[in-house]
C-alpha cells in the first residue's frame, strides 16, 4: 500500500514540474529597420487574438511576422480589418477590439489606440480611408468616425447606412457600402454620399443587395460590389458616376474584392477551386482578360488583391484553409509570379500596403 | 465486489449497505469493453458540480470547457468528437438534434448513484436501440433508476462557495404504497462566477475579473417506481432544468464588453417497463418526450433592431421496445427498435423548421461462457429529414456492426484480455445542414471506425490490499467524412463541409485499488493516464498534415486518493492534461500550455439520533493554477467550498 502511495504522489509531483516547466514569454527577436517593402495585415481568427502585421524587406527579401508585437512587445488583438498609410502614420483598423491602432509608418512603434466604442458597447470598426488630414472610418454601428490625424482624436461620427463595409472618396465625395450584413436575410442596398465640406450624408444611390467591396478610378467612375444573399439575388458590379451620383452600369459576375489601377478593374471571382482573378476594362466593364494569373501559379484561397499603381504589380494573398498560416504572392503585371512569401504564424492575410522610406 | 463494499465503507461509511453493494454491484474492470465508473460514494467526494465536470477523471475523455459554473462542458472520447458521444439519463438518450452535443454543466451530480462510460458502447443488459448509436456512452444514473434501492429516505444539504456560489437542494424518497415509491429531488444554483485571471498580451498584462458570467438555475425531478410481484419495475421520470445566465465570452483584447443572455428550459418525462416473462425471455419498454426552449439575446448586436433575439424550441417524441430471448443458457439473441421524431421551430427569419425522423433497429447476440464472452450486433439506422423553408437532406439508410469478444486465461486467473471492433457515424446536427446560409443539406453521415485490444487486471489480496483493478487498452480510430466548418468567403460566412480525416492511436490506462490500514483507517486509489496521437490526415498538401487536432494532448490524467478514519473522510484529487495545439497547424504559436488542478476536501459527519449530518470543506485549485481549456476562455483559479447536509440514518 505504501509503495502504491509514494508512486502516486510522486507521479503527482512529476505532473506539476512538467506543467510549469513550459517559458511561457520568450523573447521576441529584434526586428529589423524597415527601409522598402510591403506591410501585410493578418486578420487572424475571431475570438484568436491573434492578428498580426508582417514587415516583407525588398533588400531582403525576408518577411518577419509579427513585426507589431516585435515593435511593440504586445500584440495589435482580434480581427484586422484594415490596414492604410496616410501622412507617415500606419492606421490598422481592429474591427472585434473595437479600435484602431496609429503607429508611426517607419517603426511600426505605437502611437496610440483610438478607442472605437459607443459608451462600453463596441462600433465594430471595418475599413478606413485618409482624406485631407482625416481619416474616415466606417463601422458596424452605421457610421463613418471623422478622426482628425493630428490630434488623432473623433472629430464627429457621420451617420450612414447600416453596417458599412468598404468607403473610398471620388471627386471629392465619400461613398460608403452599406450591406447591411447583420441583418441577414433583409440585406441593404445603398450606397451612401457624404458631402465631405460638411461631413453629412447626402444621399443614398440604390445599387443592389448586400454591397461590400468598392475601387475608384480617376475619371470618377466607382465601382461596387452587390454580393446578393447567397440565394435568389445574385452578386454583380455596380458602377456609379461619382459625379451624378447614380448608377450608370451593371454587370452580373460573381466577383469579391476588386481594385482598380489606371484603366483596369482586378476582381477575385468564383469560389474554392474555381476562384481566378478576373480583368475588365472601366471604360465599359467588357472583360479583358479572364485568367490573370498566366504561369500557372496555384492561389489555394485567395483572400486578399491589392495593386501597386506605379509598377503595376500585382499582390494576392492566400488564406491557405484559414487556420495555417497564410501566403502572399506578387505577381507582375502580365500575370506572372514575381515572389512570394509565407507569413506564418501569421493566419488570413487580407490586405498588403507599400512601404517606401 | 467485496473490494468495493470495503472501498463504499471508507467513502461513505455511513450509508447504507445496498446503497453500495449495488453501486458497485459489478467490477468494471472484467467487462467485456472497457467501462469506467464513479459510483457515489466518490462523486460526493470529489469536488465537482456538474456531470461534466466529474467525467474529467476518465481515461480517454476529454471535456471541453468554457469555464465557470454555467460555463458550456460537452464530452469527446477517445479524440471522437462531443457529436459522436451519447449521453445516457436513468437509461434513456439525451438528445440535442439541433447541435448534437449535451452540455453537461446541466447535469447535477448532488443526486447522482454513478457515472459510467462505455467505449465503444457494449451492454450486457437489455438496452434501447438507440443506444448502440454512437461510438462511446456516458450514462448517468440517479438512486430512482434502481429499484432495489427504493425505501424511505430524506436529504437536505446547502453549498456556499467562492465567486457567489450557493447551491441549496433537497431530496425525498416516500413510500406511495406497499410497492411504489416516490422520490422527488430539486436543486438550485446560483452563482456570481466573477472569478479573476490574468489578461496577457506579451510585455503587457492586467488583472481582470470575469463578468457577464453568472447562472441561476433550478433542477428538479419527480420519479415513481414501482417493483411488481413478479419482479418487473416500472420507473416514470418527469424532469424539468430552468436556467438564466450570462455568456461572457471570449477573453477580447482591448475589449472586455460582454452583455449576451442564454435562458434554457429544459423539461422531459420518461417512462420504462422492465419485465423477465420466464428464464429466456425478457422485455423493456420505454417512452420518452422532451421539450427544450433556448432564447439567445445579444442586447447590443448591431442590426437594425439593435439587438438579436433569437428563440428556438426543439421537441422529441421518443419510443423503444427492447426483447431478449436466451437460446441456450450461454447464448442470447437480442433485439431493440426504437423510434424518434424530432422538431425544431425558431423566430429567426427564413428558418429552415427542420424536423426529423429516425428508426433505429438493432439485433445482437451474446455468448457467455465462463471463460469466453462474445458480443456482437448490427444496428440499422433510417434517416428522413423535412423542412419548411429550402431543401432538405435526402434519407440515409445505414448499417453499422459492432463486436467484442474476452478470454479470460483460467477461472483463477485475474487477467482478462479483451477486444472490440465498431463501426458507427454520426448525423449531420440541424445547424450543420440547415443553419442559416453556413447549413449544407449535402452532408454525408460523419463515420468512424474503433479497434481496440485491451487488458485487464483483478485481484483481492488481502485485507489490507483488498482489490487491486489494472487495464490497459490500446486503441486505434479513423474518422472519415468528418464534418468541420470552415470560412467560405470571409470569416464572417462560413460553411459546414464533410472534409476531415482523422487518425486516432492510444493507450487508456485505468488503476484503482481500496484497502484498510488497520482498525479504522481505510483508503481508495484510483488513477487514469491517457496518451493519444490523433492526426489530421485531411490533405497532404496542408501545413497541418499528420499534426495532431486541435485541443488534444498527447499525455493527460487524473488521480484520486481517499482516505477515511471513523467519522472523517479525507480527498485527494487532480487533473493533468498536457500541452495542447489551438489549431492544427503544430507551430509554437498555436501551443497552449499543459495543466494540473488539484483539489482537497475533509469532511466529517456526526451521528445524530435520526439522521447523519456531514460538514465538508473543499479548497479548489489549490496551486491556483491560471489555465484556458479552450484558449481565451480562463478557468477559475483557488476557490473554496463548503457545505453541509443532513440526511436520514
Amino acid at each position: 500500500m505504501k509503495k502504491n502511495l509514494l508512486w502516486f504522489l510522486s507521479a503527482g509531483s512529476l505532473f506539476i514540474i512538467s506543467s510549469c516547466s513550459k517559458d511561457d514569454n520568450p523573447t521576441p527577436p529584434t526586428p529589423p529597420v524597415v527601409t522598402t517593402g510591403l506591410y501585410v495585415l493578418n486578420e487572424g481568427l475571431f475570438n484568436g487574438n491573434n492578428t498580426m502585421l508582417t514587415y516583407y524587406s525588398f533588400s531582403n527579401s525576408t518577411p518577419t511576422t509579427d513585426f507589431f508585437a516585435n515593435v511593440n512587445g504586445s500584440s495589435l488583438g482580434d480581427t484586422g480589418s484594415d490596414i492604410v498609410i496616410y501622412g507617415g502614420k500606419l492606421y490598422i483598423v481592429m474591427n472585434v477590439s473595437s479600435y484602431v491602432e496609429v503607429a508611426d509608418a517607419f517603426t511600426a512603434h505605437e502611437i496610440t489606440r483610438i478607442d472605437m466604442k459607443n459608451g462600453s458597447v463596441p462600433r465594430q470598426p471595418r475599413y478606413a480611408v485618409g482624406y485631407k488630414n482625416k481619416l474616415l472610418v466606417s463601422s458596424y454601428d452605421g457610421t463613418v468616425a471623422v478622426i482628425d490625424t493630428t490630434t488623432l482624436t473623433i472629430d464627429k461620427f457621420i451617420t450612414v447606412g447600416s453596417n458599412p463595409e468598404q468607403l473610398l472618396v471620388a471627386n471629392d465625395k465619400l461613398f460608403v457600402a452599406n450591406s447591411g450584413g447583420l441583418n441577414f436575410p433583409d440585406y441593404d442596398s445603398t450606397v451612401s454620399v457624404v458631402d465631405l465640406s460638411t461631413f453629412t450624408e447626402k444621399k443614398k444611390i440604390v445599387v443592389g443587395l448586400n454591397p461590400g467591396k468598392m475601387a475608384a478610378d480617376e475619371n470618377g467612375n466607382v465601382f461596387v460590389v452587390s454580393t446578393g444573399n447567397y440565394a435568389d439575388a445574385f452578386p454583380k458590379i455596380v458602377q456609379i458616376d461619382a459625379n451624378a451620383e447614380s448608377v450608370t452600369r451593371s454587370l452580373d459576375s460573381a466577383v469579391n474584392i476588386i481594385k482598380v489601377s489606371g484603366d483596369k478593374l482586378y476582381a477575385i471571382s468564383g469560389f474554392g477551386e474555381n476562384q481566378k482573378v478576373l480583368v475588365f476594362n472601366t471604360a465599359d466593364l467588357s472583360v479583358s482578360d479572364n485568367n490573370f494569373i498566366s504561369d500557372g501559379t496555384v492561389v489555394t484561397s485567395m483572400y486578399g488583391l491589392d495593386i501597386d499603381d506605379e509598377t503595376g504589380d500585382v499582390y494576392i494573398t492566400d488564406s491557405k484553409d484559414y487556420v495555417s498560416p497564410g501566403e502572399v504572392f506578387c505577381f507582375d503585371k502580365n500575370g506572372t509570379k514575381k515572389f512570394s512569401f509565407s507569413v506564418t504564424p501569421g493566419l488570413n492575410p487580407d490586405k498588403v500596403v507599400l512601404i517606401k522610406q | 465486489m467485496v473490494a468495493r463494499i470495503a472501498h463504499g465503507q471508507v467513502t461513505d461509511s455511513l450509508k447504507t449497505l445496498d446503497t453500495v453493494t449495488v453501486s458497485g454491484a459489478k467490477n468494471v474492470y472484467i467487462n467485456i469493453a472497457p467501462v469506467q465508473q464513479l459510483d457515489r460514494s466518490t462523486l460526493q467526494q470529489l469536488n465537482s458540480f456538474s456531470v461534466g465536470d466529474a467525467a474529467k477523471y476518465f481515461s480517454g475523455v476529454l471535456i471541453k470547457d468554457y469555464g465557470g459554473v454555467g460555463g458550456l462542458k460537452t464530452i469527446s472520447v477517445r479524440s471522437l468528437g462531443a457529436q459522436q458521444t451519447g449521453v445516457l439519463y436513468d437509461g434513456i438518450a439525451m438528445a440535442d438534434a439541433q447541435s448534437g452535443q449535451v452540455d453537461l454543466s446541466k447535469l447535477s451530480v448532488t443526486f447522482l448513484q454513478s457515472i459510467n462510460l462505455y467505449d465503444g458502447a457494449f451492454f450486457t443488459a437489455l438496452m434501447p436501440a438507440r443506444s448502440y448509436s454512437y461510438a462511446a456512452l456516458l450514462s448517468a444514473s440517479t438512486v430512482a433508476n434502481f429499484p432495489s434501492l427504493q425505501k424511505l429516505d430524506w436529504r437536505f444539504g446547502l453549498r456556499q462557495g467562492s465567486f457567489g456560489l450557493w447551491q441549496p437542494y433537497a431530496g425525498f424518497t416516500l413510500p406511495a404504497s406497499k410497492r411504489t415509491f416516490i422520490n422527488f429531488t430539486a436543486e438550485g444554483t446560483k452563482a456570481e462566477g466573477d472569478y479573476p485571471f490574468n489578461i496577457n498580451n506579451g510585455s503587457y498584462s492586467e488583472k481582470s475579473k470575469r463578468n457577464n458570467s453568472d447562472i441561476k438555475s433550478l433542477h428538479a425531478e419527480i420519479n415513481i417506481t414501482t417493483l411488481f410481484n413478479d419482479s418487473s419495475a416500472w420507473k416514470t421520470k418527469a424532469a424539468v432544468y430552468i436556467a438564466q445566465r450570462g455568456l461572457p465570452g471570449a477573453i477580447i483584447f482591448f475589449n472586455d464588453h460582454s452583455t449576451q443572455r442564454l435562458w434554457n428550459t429544459d423539461a422531459f418525462i420518461q417512462s420504462a417497463y422492465n419485465k423477465k416473462f420466464n428464464a429466456k425471455i425478457s422485455l423493456l419498454a420505454a417512452a420518452k418526450y422532451t421539450h427544450s426552449y433556448t432564447r439567445y439575446l445579444d442586447p447590443d448586436f448591431l442590426n437594425n433592431q439593435g439587438e438579436l433575439d433569437d428563440k428556438y424550441n426543439q421537441d422529441e417524441a421518443y419510443a423503444s421496445a427492447a426483447l431478449a430471448y436466451n437460446i441456450t443458457s450461454s447464448l442470447q439473441f437480442n433485439y431493440a427498435s426504437d423510434a424518434a421524431y424530432t422538431t425544431l421551430h425558431s423566430n429567426k427569419k427564413m428558418f429552415a423548421e427542420p424536423s426529423r425522423l429516425s428508426l433505429w433497429n438493432v439485433a445482437g447476440i451474446q455468448y457467455n461462457k465462463q471463460l469466453f464472452h462474445a458480443n456482437a450486433n448490427v444496428l440499422y439506422t433510417h434517416i428522413h429529414g423535412d423542412v419548411k423553408q429550402g431543401t432538405a437532406a435526402d434519407d440515409k439508410n445505414e448499417f453499422t456492426p459492432a463486436l467484442a469478444v474476452s478470454i479470460k486465461p483460467g477461472l483463477k486467473s485475474p487477467l482478462l484480455l479483451r477486444a472490440f471492433y465498431k463501426r458507427i457515424f454520426r448525423l449531420p446536427t440541424f445547424n450543420d445542414l440547415y443553419y442559416n446560409i453556413v447549413g449544407n443539406t449535402d452532408l454525408k453521415p460523419e463515420y468512424a471506425n474503433q479497434y481496440n485490444v485491451g487488458v485487464t487486471y483483478t485481484k483481492h489480496v488481502s485485507e489490507h490490499l483488498n482489490n487491486i483493478s489494472f487495464s490497459v487498452d490500446g486503441y486505434y480510430n479513423t474518422v472519415n467524412d468528418k464534418i468541420i466548418a470552415i470560412p467560405s468567403k470571409n470569416l464572417f460566412i462560413w460553411s459546414v463541409l464533410n472534409l476531415g480525416k482523422v487518425h486516432i492511436t492510444g493507450v487508456d490506462v485505468n488503476a484503482e485499488a481500496s484497502g484498510k490500514f488497520s482498525g479504522n483507517w481505510s483508503w481508495f486509489i484510483k488513477l487514469a493516464y491517457t496518451w493519444q496521437h490523433a492526426v489530421d490526415v485531411t490533405d497532404k498538401s496542408s501545413a497541418s498534415y499528420k499534426d495532431q487536432i486541435p485541443y488534444t494532448p498527447v499525455h493527460s490524467g487524473s488521480g484520486i486518493i481517499q482516505l477515511a478514519y471513523k467519522t472523517w473522510n479525507f480527498s485527494y484529487s487532480n487533473i493533468y492534461s498536457g500541452g495542447r495545439y489551438t489549431l492544427g497547424d503544430n507551430i509554437p504559436a498555436n501551443h497552449l500550455n499543459g495543466w494540473i488542478t488539484q483539489d482537497i476536501s475533509l469532511s466529517k459527519a456526526f451521528l445524530l439520533k435520526h439522521a447523519t449530518l456531514t460538514i465538508k470543506g473543499e479548497l479548489n485549485n489549490i496551486t491556483d493554477q491560471h489555465y484556458d481549456v479552450i484558449k481565451y476562455f480562463p478557468m477559475p483559479g483557488r476557490s473554496y467550498e463548503i457545505s453541509i447536509s443532513i440526511n436520514k440514518k
